[in-house]
């Protein structure tokens, strides 16, 4: 492979090094699916809990605690069996790293506010921020769709009712997360097999 | 039409293969290159070695789960030779046409 070669050549070889290293990032969906799952169940559970008056159920949020733990070892695991980082994949991270600790500061503000009407919308605004670059960012047209669904569900979600509001984040997190997540696993599989 | 020379360290089957493979990448194991160049170890270990004098690209030997791990990512100098490699064979297919 030492000996050069001619000009043409070149060109098709750059063209197909390009190609593999933007293959190179895959996705499995796993996170997407694990979390819309959980943010579901958290919000059904919290919607009939306000219907039929159980005071309790806030509690049901703490299994988001025990996903983030999850996630740290996930992610630590991933990153060890990963052979190379792409520019998109190192993006994607701080957009939701980013996400997370406004997400937390948010929450925090308004429960600190008593603007407990608004945390609902506000989650709902904070959902479609990473879903929808991430989709632009690796043209995903399914967080994209997904991103801009929070949005509109967030401007759905104050028109109603308070007890409502967590069935727009059921609606959210099944277009955002829970089917983008399905597609990318399918992706995944498919990727795998070839 | 002015015709560029094309850099002899990049108009190399093997070293244009990685370092066109690592311009699209953060950094890039050892291991990987060789899976994506098809290459062999000992090859694509001399190739590395090159970009590596030229200062095209860094090379990073470390530890990972107790086993040696050597990371690669091109320089800024890479970068600047890769574009002008580009452009000197865009000069010269201009020139053939």
């Amino acid at each position: 492979m030492e000996q050069p070669f001619n000009e043409q050549s070149s060109l098709q070889l750059i063209e197909s090094m390009i190609n593999k290293a933007k293959n190179s990032f895959s996705e499995s969906g796993t996170l997407y699916l694990l979390w819309g799952v959980v943010i579901f169940i958290c919000s059904l559970t919290q919607f009939f809990a306000d219907r039929f008056n159980y005071e309790n159920a806030n509690y049901i949020w703490l299994l988001t605690w025990i996903v983030a733990i999850y996630q740290v070892f996930y992610l630590s695991r991933r990153s060890k069996k990963e052979k190379a980082k792409t520019y998109a994949a190192e993006m994607i991270k701080y957009v939701w790293i980013c996400f997370a600790c406004c997400l937390f500061l948010c929450i925090y503000v308004l429960i600190y506010k008593k603007a407990y009407d608004s945390i609902m919308p506000v989650i709902l605004v904070m959902y479609g921020m990473p879903t929808f670059l991430t989709g632009t960012i690796i043209k995903f047209r399914s967080l994209i769709v997904g991103g801009i669904s929070c949005w509109t569900l967030s401007i759905v979600s104050i028109l109603l009712p308070n007890q409502y509001q967590t069935l727009c984040v059921c609606a959210a997190v099944v277009i955002a997360w829970i089917i983008p997540g399905y597609l990318f696993h399918l992706k995944y599989k498919t990727e795998q097999a070839s | 039409m002015e015709f560029k020379e094309l850099d002899p360290i990049l108009h190399s089957q093997l070293r244009l293969a990685v370092i066109s493979l690592l311009i699209g990448l953060k950094e890039a194991e050892f291991t990987f290159i060789k899976e994506k160049t098809n290459a062999t170890a000992g090859n694509l270990s001399v190739q590395i070695n090159k970009l590596k004098d030229a200062d095209y690209i860094e090379v990073t030997k470390q530890f990972k789960d107790n086993y040696p791990q050597t990371m690669c990512r091109i320089t800024p100098k890479g970068i600047d030779a890769f574009e002008k490699y580009v452009q000197a064979l865009q000069s010269y297919m201009n020139i053939t046409k």
